[in-house]
C-alpha cells in the first residue's frame, strides 16, 4: 500500500519533473540562453547576403573549415541591406565583420573608400595563373584594365577582393525545340522557337525579366553585349546608345517581347523561372541559381528537356558575369584568421570540393575535376572562354543601373522606342555622373 | 512647538529649496535623454545637409545647394508625389471605412466584442510582418490571389510587377493595417457624444441621414480631423512596409520619400544630399501638422 | 430582420478581410517550399513544423526574441519613469517664460518629425559611443523616442487628477515629490498603463533603427531578424512566413491580453 502509493507519487513527480524540465528547456532554448558550446578555433565572422548560390558553400565547405580549425560565424542578411550595412561597418571601422562576401559591382565603392585590406600584401597571389582571369580582375581597385574613375587614374591597382563563388549567365534551352544543340544566334533562337510554338511544344520562344531596375538591365545586358555594344568610353561618357546598343534595345523591346509571354514587362526571376521550368518557354539567359533547378524533377515539369549552352550571339557571344567576391575590412577584429581562411578556401583542393558540391569555382583547375557537382559547370567554363564581362567598374553602378532600368522598362511597355530610351538614359546617366564629379 | 525648529527646517528644505528646483529636476532626465539621443543627431543631420560626400567622406561644403538641387531632381519630385498620393488615398479610405464601421458598431449587439478584438490585430502586428503577409498574398507564384484564381480556374495574378497594381497593393496594405485605428478612435469619439441632441432629433422625426448630416458629422468633425492629422503624419513616415513589400519598385511606382532618402543615403552614398532631403521632409510634415492644428483651432473658435 | 442580416453580412466581411491574410500566413508557414510554389494549395496538405524548427536551430530566432524583450522592457521602463516626471512637471508647475509649455511643445514637435529623418546621425552617434550592435544603443534610442510621446500622453492624465489631493498630502507633511509619488502616480495608474502598453507596441515593432543599429544576433530584434529572411534573390517563402508568425505572435498575444488599456491608449489624445 505504502509502496504502491509511493511509487505512484514517484511516477507522478517524475512525470511532473520531466514535463517541467521539458518546458524549461524549451523556454530556455527559445530564449537563446544556453548558447551551444562553440568548438574553439580561429574565429572568422563572415557576412553574406541570402542567396541560393551560397548553399553549397554553407553545406559542404563550412564543415570542412571547422575541421581545418576555423570557427566560422556565418551571418546572413537580406541582399537589399547588406551593401549599406557593410559599407557603414567598414567606413566607420565598426569592426563587426571579418569578411564580406560582396556582389562584385560593389567592389569599386569599397575600393574608392579605401576600407578593405590589401590582400596581395597579405600574401594572396593575384598573379596565380589558376585564377579565372576575368574573375580575379574584378578584385583589383583601381581596375588593372579599362577606364578608371577620376581620382584613381594613377593609383596602383591593389588586390582588395578575391573571387569566392563564380557565377555568370548562360543559356538554358529546350533540347526538344532546339534539336541541333544550343542556338548559336538570336535569329535562331527566335526562328526555331517559333517552330516549337507551332508544334505545340512550348508557348513562347523566350522569356526574360522586364521589371525596371536591376532585373531588366540584367536581362538586356547579354543581348547588348552580343550585339557588340559597350557601356562607357574610357572617359566615362555613356556610349551604350551607340548604333549597336540601340539595335540591341530595339531587338529587346521589339522582337524579344513579341516572342515572350505577354506579361513579361512585369516579370521578375520568379516568373521567368516558372516560365522555363514550367515548360512554357523555349530559351532563357540566366544565372546559375535558377539554372540549377533545371535538373531537379521536384522543381520542373520538363526535367531532362533542359540543356545548357553558351549565350547566343549577334556579333559575339558574351554573357554578363556576376560573382561573389570576398573582401576583408581593415577594421576586421580577426584579420589574421580571415586571411588564413581565404588562403585555405582558394586553394585548389578546396575549390575542387566546391565544384564537387555544385558551385561554380573560381580556379580553372577546379572546373576540370572528374565529377563536377553539376553539368552546368563545364558549360560555364565554355562561356568564360567565349566571353563574359563584368559590369562597369564604377562606384556609382547602382544609380546608373537604376536610371537605365527605368527607361528600358518604359520602352518595353510601349513595345518600341528602345533606341530613344537609351538616348534618354544616356543623358540622365551623364547628368548624374557630372553632378558627382566624373568629368 | 517643541519640535518647531526641526519641523520648520524640514519644511524649508523641502518646501522652499528642493521644491523650487523640483520642476527642473523632474524635467531634466527625460529632456537630457531626448537632447542627447534625438536633438544632437538632428543638429548633426542639419550640418551634414550642407555638405557633399563622396565614398563616405565629406569632400565639399556647398551651403544650401543640396536643398536647391532637390527641387530639380525628378526622382525626388516623383517620390514626393508618390508619397502624397499614397497618403491621400490611404488616409481617405481609412477615414471613410473607419467611420462607416464605427457608426455600424455604435449599437451594442452580439459579437461586437469579438469584432473589436479581431480588429486590433492588424494594427498591432509588426509592420515588417504585415508586409510579409501581403507579399504572400500578392506573389504571383506562391500568393493567395494566385491560389484562389487557380482554384477557380484562372491563371496567375500579378500585382507587384506592375507599377499601378503595386501602388494600389500598397494602399490596400495600409488600409488593411490602419483602418482599425481610425475605427477605434472614431468609435470612442462617437461614444463620447452627448445623447440629448440625438433624442431630440428623433422626437422631431429626423431620419437616419438627417441625423448623420446635421448632428453626428458636425459633432464628430474635430475628432475626425485629429484622427486624420495623426494618420497623415504617420503615413508620411511609412518605411518598413514598403521596404519589405516592394523596396520602392517596380521602377519608382511605390518609392516613397522615406525609401528614396534611405537609398540615396545608403545605396547611392550621397549622405549630404539625403540629409537635406530628410530635413526638407521633416519641415514639410511639421508645417502640415501645425497648419492643420491651426486650422482646427480656427474652426473650433468660429 | 433585414438589419440583422446586414449586420451578419458586414461582420463576416470584416472578419474575413482581417483574418484571411493571417490565415494565409499561418497556412503557408506550415507548408514545404515545394508545396508553396508548385502546388498552390489552399491549405497545407502535408503540414510540417520544419520551418519553425529551422528558425530556432539554423537561424537565431531565440536570440532575436531575447533581444526584443530586453530592449523593449528597459526602454519602456526608463521612458515611463523619465516621462512621468516630465509630464507631471509640465502639468503642474508654472515656470518662468512658460518654459514647461515650451518643453512640452518641443517634445511634441519631435514626435511629429518622421524618425527616418535622423537615422543617419543617430547611427553615427552610436558609432562614436561604441554602442552599435548592442542592447544599450537600441535602448537609448528607443527610450528617447518613447519619452517624446510618453510625456505628451501622461501630461493629460495628470491634468485630470485634482490638485487638492496633493495639497492635502503636503499639508500632512509630504514633500511635493512625495505627494507626486504617493498620491498622483497611483491615481494616474490606468493612464500610465495605457501609455506603457502603447510604448511596448511601438518599441517591439520598430524596424528602421534596428536595421541601422544592429548587425548580428547579439542585438538584432525580432522585426530586424525577421527581415533577414525577406530574400529577393531567392525567396524562401516557407521560412519567411514562419518568421512572420513568430515575429508577430508575442506582440499580438500581448495586445489581446491588455486590449482594454490598449484601446484607451490608442484613442486618447484624439478624443479629448
Amino acid at each position: 500500500m505504502t509502496h504502491s502509493s509511493r511509487s505512484r507519487l514517484t511516477r507522478r513527480s517524475v512525470l511532473k519533473g520531466g514535463l517541467g524540465l521539458a518546458l524549461a528547456t524549451t523556454a530556455l532554448t527559445a530564449l537563446g540562453l544556453p548558447v551551444p558550446a562553440r568548438a574553439a578555433g580561429k574565429k572568422v565572422i563572415i557576412g553574406a547576403f541570402a542567396d541560393g548560390g551560397l548553399t553549397p558553400f554553407k553545406q559542404k565547405i563550412i564543415p570542412l573549415a571547422k575541421d581545418a580549425g576555423f570557427d566560422i560565424e556565418f551571418l546572413e542578411d537580406e541582399y537589399g541591406v547588406t551593401l549599406e550595412k557593410w559599407f557603414a561597418d567598414a567606413k566607420n571601422s565598426a569592426g563587426q565583420y571579418d569578411l564580406y562576401l560582396l556582389d562584385d559591382p560593389w567592389v569599386p565603392q569599397f575600393g574608392a573608400a579605401n576600407v578593405l585590406e590589401d590582400l596581395g600584401a597579405a600574401g594572396i597571389d593575384g598573379g596565380d595563373k589558376d585564377w579565372i582571369g576575368s574573375m580575379i580582375d574584378m578584385g583589383y581597385w583601381p581596375p588593372q584594365k579599362g577606364a578608371r574613375v577620376k581620382g584613381f587614374e594613377t593609383a596602383t591597382p591593389t588586390l582588395i577582393c578575391v573571387p569566392f563563388v563564380g557565377d555568370l549567365q548562360t543559356l538554358t534551352y529546350r533540347n526538344d525545340v532546339y534539336t541541333s544543340g544550343a542556338p548559336k544566334t538570336w535569329d535562331e533562337v527566335i526562328a526555331k522557337g517559333k517552330e516549337g510554338v507551332a508544334a505545340g511544344k512550348i508557348k513562347y520562344p523566350v522569356v526574360f525579366r522586364g521589371v525596371s531596375g536591376n532585373p531588366i538591365v540584367t536581362s538586356w545586358y547579354p543581348v547588348f553585349l552580343s550585339f557588340g555594344g559597350s557601356f562607357f568610353d574610357d572617359k566615362w561618357n555613356p556610349v551604350f546608345n551607340s548604333a549597336e546598343g540601340k539595335a540591341s534595345a530595339e531587338f529587346f523591346v521589339g522582337a524579344m517581347k513579341q516572342n515572350a509571354p505577354s506579361g513579361v514587362v512585369e516579370f521578375d526571376s520568379d516568373q521567368e523561372g516558372a516560365a522555363i521550368l514550367g515548360g512554357e518557354a523555349g530559351a532563357i539567359i540566366q544565372y546559375s541559381g535558377n539554372a540549377l533547378k533545371a535538373d531537379d524533377p521536384a522543381q520542373t515539369k520538363v526535367a531532362g528537356k533542359l540543356d545548357f549552352g553558351v549565350v547566343p550571339k549577334q556579333t559575339s557571344a558574351i554573357a554578363q558575369m556576376g560573382i561573389f567576391i570576398a573582401g576583408i575590412p581593415k577594421s576586421a577584429p580577426n584579420k589574421a584568421n580571415s586571411v588564413e581562411f581565404l588562403k585555405w578556401y582558394v586553394s585548389a583542393d578546396i575549390q575542387a570540393k566546391l565544384s564537387e558540391a555544385g558551385s561554380i569555382p573560381v580556379k580553372r583547375s577546379a572546373f576540370g575535376i572528374a565529377k563536377p557537382g553539376n553539368r552546368l559547370i563545364p558549360v560555364a567554363l565554355q562561356q568564360l572562354d567565349a566571353g563574359a564581362l563584368p559590369r562597369p567598374r564604377t562606384p556609382d553602378w547602382a544609380k546608373v543601373e537604376e536610371l537605365l532600368g527605368i527607361e528600358l522598362n518604359k520602352a518595353l511597355q510601349a513595345g518600341s522606342g528602345g533606341g530613344a530610351a537609351l538616348d534618354n538614359a544616356a543623358k540622365q546617366v551623364k547628368d548624374y555622373l557630372s553632378s558627382v564629379g566624373y568629368y | 512647538m517643541a519640535n518647531g525648529g526641526t519641523q520648520s527646517r524640514k519644511y524649508r528644505l523641502q518646501g522652499a529649496g528642493l521644491d523650487l528646483a523640483l520642476p527642473y529636476l523632474m524635467l531634466a532626465p527625460g529632456l537630457l535623454i531626448v537632447l542627447g539621443v534625438l536633438v544632437y543627431p538632428l543638429w548633426d543631420g542639419l550640418r551634414a545637409s550642407t555638405k557633399v560626400y563622396r565614398y563616405g567622406s565629406v569632400v565639399a561644403d556647398v551651403g544650401m545647394q543640396n536643398y536647391i538641387k532637390l527641387w530639380s531632381d525628378p526622382q525626388f519630385l516623383n517620390s514626393l508625389w508618390v508619397t502624397v498620393e499614397f497618403v491621400a488615398l490611404s488616409v481617405t479610405f481609412e477615414a471613410i471605412l473607419g467611420f462607416a464601421l464605427a457608426l455600424f458598431c455604435l449599437r451594442e449587439f452580439r459579437g461586437i466584442r469579438l469584432l473589436r478584438t479581431i480588429l486590433i490585430i492588424p494594427m498591432v502586428i509588426t509592420p515588417v510582418v504585415v508586409a510579409i503577409v501581403f507579399r504572400l498574398i500578392y506573389a504571383s507564384d506562391a500568393g493567395m490571389l494566385t491560389a484562389i484564381s487557380e482554384w477557380m480556374g484562372g491563371g496567375q495574378v500579378q500585382i507587384l510587377g506592375s507599377p499601378v497594381k503595386a501602388f494600389i497593393g500598397l494602399v490596400v496594405l495600409d488600409v488593411w493595417e490602419w483602418t482599425p485605428l481610425m475605427f477605434l478612435i472614431l468609435l470612442a469619439g462617437l461614444q463620447s457624444l452627448p445623447h440629448e441632441p440625438f433624442e431630440a432629433a428623433r422626437v422631431d422625426g429626423a431620419g437616419n441621414w438627417r441625423v448623420f448630416a446635421d448632428l453626428t458629422f458636425p459633432m464628430m468633425r474635430p475628432v475626425l480631423a485629429i484622427a486624420i492629422v495623426l494618420r497623415t503624419i504617420d503615413a508620411f513616415g511609412t518605411f518598413d512596409q514598403v521596404f519589405v513589400l516592394t523596396r520602392g519598385g517596380p521602377g519608382e511606382a511605390t518609392r516613397l520619400v522615406s525609401i528614396y532618402g534611405y537609398d540615396t543615403a545608403f545605396k547611392f552614398q550621397q549622405t549630404g544630399y539625403a540629409a537635406a532631403l530628410f530635413v526638407t521632409i521633416g519641415l514639410v510634415v511639421l508645417a502640415l501638422a501645425f497648419s492643420a492644428v491651426r486650422l482646427l483651432r480656427r474652426v473650433d473658435a468660429s | 430582420m433585414n438589419s440583422r442580416l446586414a449586420r451578419i453580412g458586414v461582420m463576416s466581411a470584416v472578419l474575413a478581410i482581417v483574418l484571411l491574410p493571417i490565415y494565409w500566413l499561418v497556412s503557408t508557414s506550415l507548408k514545404s517550399n515545394r508545396e508553396i510554389t508548385q502546388e498552390g494549395t489552399l491549405y497545407p496538405h502535408v503540414p510540417t513544423l520544419d520551418n519553425y524548427i529551422r528558425l530556432f536551430t539554423e537561424k537565431q530566432f531565440g536570440a532575436y526574441l531575447t533581444n526584443s524583450l530586453v530592449v523593449t522592457f528597459f526602454s519602456v521602463a526608463v521612458a515611463l519613469v523619465a516621462g512621468a516626471m516630465g509630464a507631471y512637471a509640465i502639468a503642474r508647475f508654472r515656470l518662468p517664460f512658460a518654459m514647461e509649455r515650451k518643453v512640452g511643445l518641443f517634445l511634441l514637435t519631435l514626435r511629429i518629425v518622421p524618425p527616418v529623418v535622423i537615422l543617419i546621425p543617430v547611427y553615427l552617434l552610436m558609432l562614436k559611443l561604441g554602442l552599435l550592435d548592442s542592447w544599450l544603443g537600441l535602448i537609448a534610442t528607443y527610450t528617447a523616442f518613447n519619452i517624446t510621446f510618453c510625456v505628451w500622453m501622461m501630461e493629460s492624465f495628470f491634468r485630470e487628477i485634482p490638485v487638492d489631493l496633493e495639497e492635502a498630502a503636503m499639508v500632512d507633511g509630504d514633500s511635493r515629490f512625495g505627494a507626486f509619488r504617493r498620491i498622483t502616480l497611483p491615481l494616474a495608474a490606468p493612464g500610465l498603463a495605457a501609455t506603457a502598453i502603447f510604448a511596448v507596441l511601438v518599441t517591439f515593432n520598430e524596424f528602421l533603427f534596428a536595421l541601422a543599429l544592429t548587425a548580428t544576433p547579439r542585438a538584432m530584434t525580432m522585426p530586424r531578424g525577421t527581415a533577414t529572411l525577406i530574400g529577393r534573390i531567392d525567396t524562401d517563402w516557407a521560412s519567411m512566413s514562419a518568421a512572420g508568425v513568430i515575429g508577430a505572435l508575442p506582440i499580438v498575444f500581448f495586445a489581446l491580453l491588455v486590449q482594454r488599456h490598449l484601446v484607451r491608449g490608442l484613442t486618447m489624445g484624439a478624443v479629448k
